[in-house]
């Protein structure tokens, strides 16, 4: 059955940011109080949380990694993100 | 320490950037005798700090104190801290800052605004912190909210407002914070003098549990509650204390001495080294008060043979230093120490009349 998309147009929630981690080599997400380490396919994914739509962000991955079918990947770790209160709905009277 | 791993670098560094505080919170953390401790690292030195912790990979960096707003360059710290590449949090009683400052320290990158509150009736947090604050603390809560931060509000739980935790809750809520931080007391620094008068009792205990139960089980309304319960009640073994001496975090004092723990500096015969002499670096690989209660190594028994050795590595310092005086003992939060009845003897203390608080000051000396 296919997953049902958690949120129109995912963005960060206040005090969510990505960064480098030069000193573990490491992708972090670093929020309050605490920090996730990200993996290649899901750094690429918070890193298009930026205003576009869940769609546009599946749409630019499939371009990215031609052949690859990311859509209940990116559904589930926005689901994740979303639960964790690390993404919001960034949709307007959505 | 015996291992094959690496030497973790640290996650956080705690900046106690001052002690200077307009409030006399009962239970503060802070050192008793304030008054011999008066000296201030400079903006450069701060600033030098940060960088030095970034590079050594510290991830969160914790702008507290005392009131770190009451430091004139407190924008500069922030900017220099963000600039770093720091996750910069800071910790405030928010009563020295208006929405103008919020707003700068939004700009200067301050990621995560925490607010403290004593009390939710304005009268019993004011008597708390021995000053009015309750409405300054509520405007600047707001104020971080409507400039986008999010926002912590931590409330310190004790026999004297532990009985509200539900309104606690509702105006956590109210105020629409991201995170609520219900702590209860640590019995360290201004908070072991005071113990008698802030050890609830387990029937309080029991009622502020359920109660927090209760919220979230019918959802807790945006907020993410955080309850950390009380060690002396709640555990047959101690916390682990610091996620290991040594292993994930540091602080810096106001007058730049590095601690393992903000509140090791009252344990006597350790020395701590100073950002004025040491790199950060230097002092979280070679300083020898890093390496004294790093790892288990150094357990005493009961731990050294407990299945729970690497869990929680004994427990906490300070507090096996306050209550039996040897700092490298078993913390007696632990069923099996020889020093457990002292934590059941001072649960005795919650079923009498409280005796008065003591409140802090900058003068006060033992």
């Amino acid at each position: 059955m296919a997953m049902q998309r958690p949120v129109t147009t995912p963005i960060m929630a206040p005090g969510t940011r990505y960064r480098w981690d030069k000193v573990r080599e490491q992708h972090q997400l670093v929020f309050p109080e605490g920090m996730i380490v990200l993996n290649e396919p899901s750094t690429a994914i918070v890193r298009l949380c930026d205003g576009r739509t869940t769609d546009e962000v599946v749409a630019t991955l499939k371009q990215t990694y031609p052949g690859s079918e990311p859509t209940d990947d990116v559904y589930e770790f926005l689901q994740q993100l979303a639960e964790r209160g690390l993404i919001r709905e960034g949709a307007l009277g959505d | 320490m015996v291992t094959d791993q690496p030497l973790p670098r640290p996650l956080a560094l705690l900046a106690e950037v001052t002690y200077r505080c307009p409030l006399q919170c009962p239970y503060c953390s802070n050192p008793l005798e304030l008054a011999k401790y008066r000296d201030e690292l400079d903006t450069e030195t701060w600033v030098r700090v940060f960088r030095q912790a970034a590079e050594l990979g510290v991830v969160q960096l914790h702008l507290s104190g005392g009131e770190p707003l009451v430091r004139r360059d407190i924008l500069e710290l922030v900017r220099a801290a963000s600039e770093a590449g720091l996750y910069t949090n800071m910790s405030t009683g928010a009563t020295v800052v208006d929405e103008t400052r919020i707003k700068e320290l939004r700009t200067a990158g301050l990621d995560h605004f925490q607010v403290s509150l004593l009390d939710t009736l304005p009268e019993s947090n004011d008597r708390l912190a021995g000053t009015p604050s309750f409405e300054k603390k509520q405007a600047a809560v707001l104020a971080a909210k409507r400039l986008g931060f999010p926002v912590t509000l931590n409330v310190v739980l004790h026999r004297q407002n532990l009985d509200r935790i539900a309104e606690v809750i509702a105006l956590a809520q109210q105020w629409r914070v991201d995170r609520l931080e219900l702590a209860h007391t640590q019995y360290t620094g201004w908070a072991f003098r005071n113990r008698a008068a802030l050890m609830p009792t387990r029937a309080q205990l029991d009622v502020a549990h359920r109660e927090v139960e209760r919220v979230r089980a019918e959802g807790t309304r945006g907020v993410d509650i955080l309850h950390v319960l009380p060690d002396y009640y709640f555990e047959e073994f101690p916390k682990a204390c610091l996620q290991g001496w040594g292993m994930v975090s540091m602080s810096v004092a106001p007058d730049g001495f590095v601690l393992p723990c903000q509140t090791a500096r009252e344990i006597p015969g350790l020395e701590f080294p100073n950002v004025q002499e040491h790199s950060l670096e230097e002092i979280w690989d070679e300083a020898p008060v890093f390496r004294r209660f790093r790892g288990t190594d150094w357990l005493p028994e009961p731990c050294q043979s407990c299945e729970r050795r690497d869990i929680d590595f004994g427990g906490c310092r300070c507090q096996a230093f306050l209550m039996t005086g040897d700092v490298s003992a078993t913390d007696p939060v632990c069923r099996f120490s020889p020093n457990h009845y002292l934590v059941e003897e001072a649960l005795q203390e919650a079923n009498q009349a409280p005796p008065p608080l003591q409140y802090r000051v900058m003068s006060v000396s033992r």
